[in-house]
C-alpha cells in the first residue's frame, strides 16, 4: 500500500523516487500553473481576445510554462520529475476554468464597461 | 535571499504596469465609443505593455516559487555519511559495562 | 455582435460584488469546515484489527519469499481453529460507528453544497432582470434559457449572461485559486475528494470486523505456500557470471 514508487530505467536499475519530493515539486508546478492561468486570463482579458483566439493563447500560454519549467530544470529535468508529458497536461481543466474566470472578469471590465 | 526580493519587487511591478495596460485598455474603449469609431484592435503600446508585463510576471512567479527537489531516493542520501544516517538516537543503549568507570560504582555480590 | 452599453453601477454593485462574495465565502467555509471537523477518535481495538488485516495480506502476498517454516507459523497464528486471531477474537457488532458516520456525512454536505446553492439562489433572486457580463467566446443558442434566466429577450446574443451564471463562473474559476491562497489540502474546494487521509492505519474498518475476518481467513486457508527462492543460488550465480562471460 505504501509502496515506494520505483521505474525501471533504461540499464534495467530500478530507481527508487521520494514521494515527498515528487509532492513538492508537482505542487510548485501547480502554483506556477493556477498564477500563469491567472494572469494569462487578465492579459486576454485585457487584449480583447474572442472566441477561438482566447483559447488559442490559452493553449499558447500553458505550452510556455512548461517550456518554462523544463529551461529552469535544465538538461536535468530527469532529476525533479518522472514524466514530461504528464508535466504538460496536468490540471489541463482546472486551469481552464481559471483562464476563462479572469478572461471574462477583466474582458467585463475593460471592454464591456 | 537578495535574488528573492528583487524578483518580488519585479513581480509588484509586472503587476502595477499589467494593472495600468488594464486601465489604457478602458479608457481607449471608452473614448472610441464617446467618437463612435469601429474597434479592431487596441493600438500597439497597450498590446505591447500587457504581453511585456505577462511574460515579466510569469517569469518572476517561476523564480520565487523556488528551486525543485531531487526526486530520486538515493541520491540524497548519498551526500550523507553513514554516521549521519545510522544514527538512531532512540536505540542508544545505556546498559553497558561502562558504568564501572563510574567512582561510585560498588559491584553487585 | 451587437454592442451594448452597460451601466456603471452595475460593474460596482453587481459584478464586483459577486467575485467578492464567492471568494470570500469559500474562505470563510474552509474556517467553518475546520473548526467544526471533530476530530476522529481511534478506537485501540480498531487499529489493533486493521493492522492484523494488513498484516494478513502481506502475507499472502509476499509469503512467497518466507521459509516454509515461517510461512506457516504466521498463518497458523492467524487461522489456527483454537487459538488463530481470525478465529478467537470477538468483536461487539458495531452500530455505533453508522451513526458518527452519518453525522459526519451530513456535515460534509452541508459545509458543501449548502452555501453554493443558498448564496446561488440570492443571487439569482437579487440580481435578477438585468444582464451582467459579455463571455467573451461566441455561445450557441442553446445556451441562453440557461445562461439568461430573468432577461427574456428573443434577439439578444447568448454571450450576454447574468448574475447567476457569472457566479458559476465565478465558483469553478476561484477552485484553483484556492489552493495558492490557502495552501494544499483547504476545505474551500468542495469538488477535491476529501479522501480518509488519515495516516497510518486505516481507520475506517468496515462496519462489520467479523464478516472481514471471515473473509481474510478464507484466503490465508486457500494461500498455498509456493517457494520463489527456491532455485535462488543457482539463478545469482548466473546473473553473477553472465555480466564476467560477456565482458
Amino acid at each position: 500500500m505504501n509502496r515506494v514508487k520505483t521505474t525501471q530505467s533504461k540499464t534495467g536499475e530500478i530507481i527508487a523516487y521520494s514521494e515527498g519530493a515528487i509532492r513538492n515539486n508537482i505542487s510548485a508546478v501547480e502554483y506556477c500553473r493556477t498564477s500563469m492561468a491567472a494572469i494569462s486570463g487578465c492579459a486576454a482579458g485585457i487584449l480583447g481576445l474572442s472566441g477561438t483566439l482566447g483559447f488559442l493563447f490559452y493553449f499558447l500560454s500553458v505550452f510556455v510554462l512548461w517550456i518554462l519549467v523544463l529551461v529552469k530544470s535544465g538538461t536535468q529535468w530527469r532529476k525533479f520529475f518522472i514524466n514530461r508529458r504528464n508535466l504538460l497536461t496536468n490540471q489541463f481543466m482546472g486551469g481552464l476554468c481559471t483562464y476563462v474566470l479572469f478572461w471574462t472578469f477583466l474582458y467585463g471590465m475593460a471592454h464591456v464597461y | 535571499m537578495g535574488s528573492k526580493l528583487f524578483n518580488k519587487l519585479l513581480l509588484i511591478a509586472g503587476f502595477a504596469s499589467l494593472a495600468h495596460a488594464a486601465f489604457s485598455a478602458a479608457h481607449h474603449r471608452t473614448y472610441l465609443r464617446l467618437t463612435e469609431q469601429e474597434w479592431n484592435s487596441l493600438p500597439l503600446d497597450i498590446i505591447l505593455q500587457t504581453v511585456i508585463s505577462l511574460v515579466i510576471v510569469i517569469y518572476n512567479i517561476i523564480e520565487i516559487v523556488g528551486n525543485f527537489k531531487e526526486i530520486r531516493a538515493t541520491v540524497d542520501m548519498q551526500q550523507k555519511t553513514w554516521d549521519t544516517l545510522g544514527n538512531f538516537p532512540s536505540f542508544y543503549s545505556f546498559n553497558h559495562r561502562g558504568r564501572a568507570l563510574n567512582p561510585g560504582y560498588t559491584p553487585p555480590e | 455582435m451587437t454592442e451594448l452599453l452597460i451601466d456603471p453601477d452595475i460593474r460596482v454593485w453587481v459584478f464586483l460584488p459577486i467575485v467578492l462574495i464567492t471568494f470570500l465565502v469559500g474562505i470563510v467555509r474552509h474556517y467553518v469546515s475546520i473548526l467544526i471537523s471533530t476530530q476522529k477518535k481511534a478506537e485501540i481495538t480498531q487499529i489493533q484489527d486493521s493492522q492484523a488485516m494488513i498484516r494478513a495480506r502481506l502475507l499472502r502476498e509476499n509469503g512467497k519469499y518466507l521459509s516454509a517454516q515461517s510461512f506457516s507459523m504466521r498463518k497458523n497464528y492467524f487461522n489456527n481453529e483454537e487459538t488463530g486471531y481470525f478465529k478467537t477474537q470477538k468483536r461487539a457488532p458495531v452500530a455505533q460507528n453508522s451513526s458518527a458516520m452519518l453525522t459526519d456525512m451530513v456535515k460534509g454536505n452541508f459545509i458543501n453544497v449548502l452555501p453554493m446553492v443558498v448564496i446561488g439562489g440570492w443571487i439569482n433572486w437579487m440580481f435578477s432582470g438585468f444582464v451582467t457580463t459579455k463571455v467573451p467566446f461566441p455561445l450557441t443558442l442553446r445556451f441562453k434559457p440557461m445562461l439568461q434566466r430573468g432577461v427574456e429577450l428573443a434577439s439578444l446574443d447568448a454571450a450576454w449572461v447574468s448574475s447567476a451564471s457569472w457566479y458559476f463562473l465565478n465558483v469553478f474559476g476561484l477552485r484553483s485559486i484556492y489552493t495558492l491562497v490557502l495552501g494544499e489540502n483547504n476545505h474551500a474546494d468542495q469538488t477535491q475528494a476529501q479522501a480518509d487521509a488519515m495516516t497510518g492505519a486505516a481507520m475506517t474498518m468496515p462496519q462489520d470486523p467479523k464478516a472481514a475476518f471471515k473473509a481474510e481467513w478464507e484466503a490465508l486457508e486457500i494461500t498455498e505456500y509456493h517457494n520463489a527462492l527456491k532455485n535462488i543460488d543457482a539463478d545469482m550465480l548466473a546473473i553473477a557470471s553472465a555480466p564476467a562471460a560477456s565482458s
